[in-house]
C-alpha cells in the first residue's frame, strides 16, 4: 500500500515536480546560507590559517579576535621568548593605514608588519618573487584580501596627482612591482603581490617589515600586536599557552583556540551574521510556504481518493502512513537534489567568483533537518483533512 | 442484511433534513436487490448506512449478523474492508495506479501480500475481460472499461455484500446492459448479495427484487415478476 502511495504521488507529475522543487529550494537555500556563513567565518581567522607554523598566539589580554586588536609592549617578545618550551617566537604588528595612489585616490589598508630578520608572516609572493624583496628600502607587498578593484593604479603617468587635483576616473590597472604609494606622506614601493588568503571583513593588505612599519606609522606607544610562537617538540600548544599566560600575564591562545575565539567574536559582533540568519529564515519560510501549500494541495486534491480508500476499509493509521511516506519521499529526494545543487553552485561560486563558501560536515545535516521539519509540518497539516474526511463523500454525485 | 425502522437525518435545527424516515428492508443471500426512487429520496443515504459508512440515528440494522453501529471506528473500517465491496457512480479509480494496482487495493488493505494480491487482481481482471490491458492507467480506458475495473475491485476480496450506487448512469445503454450482466453473474455466487441503487429503468430486468423509495421511506418492494409495472 505504501508503494502505491508513492506511485500516487509520483503519478501527479505537476504537483510532484512542484513539491520536489519546493523542498530542494529549501534545502539548497538553508545549506547555501550556512555554507556561506561558514565560509566567511573561516576568512575571519585567515591570518591564523596563513601561519600554520606558529601554534600559539600571544596578545593583549583584552583581545578576542584577529579583527579588533590592540598593541602590547615591545618587551613582550623577549618575555615570551624566555618561557620554557618555545621553539621560536616572532613579532607581528597590525595597523590600519590610508594609502594614497598616484592619481590621488586613497584606500584604507591593513598594514601587517613582519619580523625583519625572518619575514615570518609574509605569505609567498605571486610570480615567484623572493620574499627578501621586503628588505629593500621602503618596500611593501600588497594583497587584495578578498576585495575587488581596490588595488587599481592609473595606467598613465600623465594622470598623476597632485598636479591639477586628484583624477579618479582615469584608466587604471592593478598594482604591480615598481609602483609607488604614499602612506602618511612616506613613500612605499610595491615589490610584489602576496598570495594571501581572502579576509573577512574584506580589506586590502599591505605587508612591510616591522622597522618599515615603524617609519610609516605615526609615533605610537606600542607597535607590536601579536607574538607568534611555536611550541618545542613534546610540548602541546595549549600547554605552552598556559605557561606563557602564567609567566607573562599576556593572553596566549593555541591557534585552534584563537580561531574559535575569532568565530565566536564574529558571530556576536558581525552584522552579516544577522543578515545570514534572516536569509536562512526567509529560505525556511519560502520552503514552508511552497512545500506546505503544495503537499496540502496534493492531499486535498486527492481527498476523494483517500475517501475511496477509507470507504474500502483503510484505517487512519494506514492513511497517515501513506501521507508520511509521500512527504518522506519528497523530503529525501528534495534534500538530495538541494544538497547536490548547493555543492555544485557553491563550488562554482568559490572557484569562479572567489566566494566565501565552505560546506562543513554539519551544514548538510542542518539543511536536511530543516527539510525534515518542513515536510513533517506539511504532512501534519495535510493529514488533518484526510483524517476528518467523511467516507460518505465517495457516493456524492460529483 | 436486515433493517427495521432505520432513520437518518443530516444537519441540525432549521437546516435539519430527514433523509431516512423509518426503513424496513432485508436482503437475502444470492439476490440482487435494486433500490429505485426519485432524486433526493435517500437512496445513497440508505446504502451508506447499510455499508457502515454512515451511522443511523435510530432503528435496527444488522449486516452479516453484525450491528455496525456498535463497532468502533477501527473495527468498522476493518469490517468494511473485509466484507463489503463498493461500486461508485464515478468509478473512483485511483488515476495514478494501473489496473492491477487499482484492483489490489482492497486486498492490500486487508493485509494480503503484494505478490498474491497482484496475481488475484490479474485473475479477476481477466474475468471481466480486461486481461489485455493490465498495465494501462484508468484514464486511458472508456467509461465501460473503467466501470469493469471498479467491479473487479469490488469483488476481488470476495466480499459478502456489494453495494453499487448508480453503476450505469455514466454509461451508454449497451455498456450498461453488459455491466448489469456482469454484476448479476457475481450475485449468483452463493452467500453473496448485491444492492444496486439506480435511476435507470432499462436495467430493472436484472433485479431479483426492487425496493421503491420515496421521501425517506420504502414505498413498496416488488418481486421479480412485477417489474413491468414500474417501467
Ligand atoms: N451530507 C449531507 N448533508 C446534508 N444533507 C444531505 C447530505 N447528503 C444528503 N443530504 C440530503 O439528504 C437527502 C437524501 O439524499 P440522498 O443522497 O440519500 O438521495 P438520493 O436518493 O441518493 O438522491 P440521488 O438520486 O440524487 O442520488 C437529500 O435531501 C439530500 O439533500
Ligand atoms: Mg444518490
Amino acid at each position: 500500500m505504501l508503494r502505491l502511495a508513492m506511485k500516487m504521488l509520483v503519478g501527479d507529475r505537476a504537483k510532484y515536480a512542484g513539491l520536489l522543487f519546493g523542498i530542494s529550494f529549501t534545502s539548497f537555500l538553508v545549506t547555501f546560507a550556512l555554507s556561506y556563513l561558514c565560509g566567511f567565518l573561516t576568512r575571519g581567522f585567515a591570518v591564523v590559517t596563513e601561519n600554520p607554523a606558529a601554534n600559539v598566539w600571544v596578545m593583549d589580554p583584552a583581545v578576542e579576535s584577529t579583527e579588533l586588536t590592540t598593541n602590547i609592549p615591545d618587551s613582550a617578545l623577549s618575555r615570551v621568548r624566555s618561557v620554557a618550551g618555545i621553539a621560536f617566537a616572532v613579532p607581528l604588528a597590525f595597523a590600519t593605514v590610508d594609502a594614497r595612489f598616484p592619481n590621488g585616490r586613497f584606500q584604507s589598508f591593513r598594514l601587517i608588519g613582519v619580523d625583519d630578520a625572518t619575514l615570518f608572516g609574509l605569505p609567498p609572493l605571486q610570480g615567484g618573487i623572493s620574499a627578501t624583496v621586503l628588505r629593500t628600502p621602503d618596500a611593501g607587498v600588497v594583497a587584495s584580501g578578498g576585495t575587488a578593484g581596490k588595488l587599481e593604479t592609473p595606467v598613465s603617468k600623465a594622470a598623476q596627482w597632485p598636479y591639477g587635483g586628484p583624477r579618479l576616473d582615469v584608466p587604471a590597472r592593478r598594482l604591480a612591482a615598481g609602483d609607488e604609494l604614499l602612506v602618511n606622506d612616506h613613500r612605499v614601493v610595491i615589490r610584489g603581490l602576496a598570495k594571501s588568503l581572502p579576509r573577512y571583513p574584506p580589506k586590502p593588505l599591505m605587508y612591510t617589515t616591522l622597522s618599515n612599519a615603524a617609519r610609516l606609522l605615526p609615533p605610537e606607544r606600542h607597535l607590536l600586536t601579536f607574538v607568534l610562537a611555536r611550541a618545542a617538540p613534546g610540548v602541546s600548544a595549549r600547554e605552552l599557552a598556559t605557561r606563557i599566560k602564567a609567566q607573562t600575564g599576556l593572553k596566549a591562545r593555541s591557534s585552534a583556540d584563537f580561531k574559535a575565539d575569532t568565530v565566536n567574536w564574529l558571530l556576536i559582533n558581525s552584522e552579516d551574521v544577522g543578515d545570514m540568519a534572516s536569509m536562512v529564515s526567509i529560505a525556511m519560510l519560502v520552503g514552508f510556504g511552497v512545500t506546505g501549500v503544495l503537499l496540502f494541495m496534493f492531499t486535498t486534491d486527492s481527498l476523494r481518493q483517500y475517501a475511496v480508500l477509507k470507504a474500502m476499509g483503510a484505517d487512519s493509521r494506514l492513511l497517515l502512513s501513506m501521507i508520511f511516506v509521500q512527504s518522506g519521499l519528497c523530503a529525501v529526494l528534495g534534500t538530495g537534489l538541494g544538497l547536490g545543487l548547493c555543492a555544485v553552485v557553491g563550488k562554482i561560486a568559490m572557484l569562479e567568483f572567489d566566494y566565501p563558501f565552505r560546506m562543513m560536515w554539519f551544514t548538510p545535516i542542518f539543511g536536511g533537518l530543516m527539510v525534515m521539519m518542513v515536510s513533517v509540518v506539511a504532512a501534519v497539516i495535510s493529514a488533518r483533512p484526510v483524517l476528518k474526511l467523511e467516507p460518505g463523500v465517495v457516493f456524492a454525485g460529483r | 442484511m436486515r433493517c427495521t425502522g432505520v432513520t437518518k437525518s443530516y444537519g441540525a435545527g432549521d437546516a435539519k433534513v430527514m433523509a431516512l424516515r423509518g426503513i424496513d428492508l432485508d436482503v437475502r443471500h444470492g439476490e440482487l436487490l435494486m433500490v429505485v426512487g426519485p432524486s433526493g429520496c435517500g437512496k445513497t443515504t440508505l446504502i451508506s448506512v447499510i455499508a457502515g459508512i454512515l451511522d443511523r440515528d435510530a432503528g435496527e440494522c444488522r449486516v452479516l449478523g453484525r450491528d455496525l453501529k456498535r463497532l468502533g471506528t477501527k473495527e468498522r473500517a476493518r469490517f468494511r474492508g473485509a466484507s463489503i465491496g463498493f461500486v461508485f457512480q464515478l468509478f473512483n479509480l485511483l488515476p495514478a495506479l494501473n489496473l492491477v494496482e487499482n484492483v489490489t487495493v482492497p486486498l492490500l488493505i486487508n493485509g494480503v501480500p503484494r505478490k498474491d494480491a497482484e496475481s488475484r487482481a490479474r485473475r479477476v481482471l481477466e474475468e471481466v475481460n480486461l486481461g489485455l490491458r493490465l498495465d494501462a492507467l484508468p484514464g486511458k480506458l472508456s467509461g465501460g472499461q473503467q466501470q469493469r475495473v471498479a467491479i473487479a475491485r469490488a469483488m476481488v476480496h470476495e466480499p459478502k455484500l456489494i453495494v453499487c450506487d448508480e453503476p450505469t448512469s455514466n454509461l451508454d445503454h449497451a455498456t450498461g446492459q453488459t455491466m448489469m450482466q456482469l454484476l448479476r453473474s457475481i450475485a449468483k455466487s452463493p452467500g453473496r448479495a448485491l444492492i444496486v441503487v439506480t435511476h435507470d429503468p432499462r436495467i430493472y430486468d436484472f433485479a431479483d427484487r426492487i425496493a421503491r423509495m420515496d421521501d425517506g421511506k420504502i414505498v413498496e418492494v416488488i418481486e421479480g415478476g412485477g417489474k413491468e409495472r414500474l417501467q
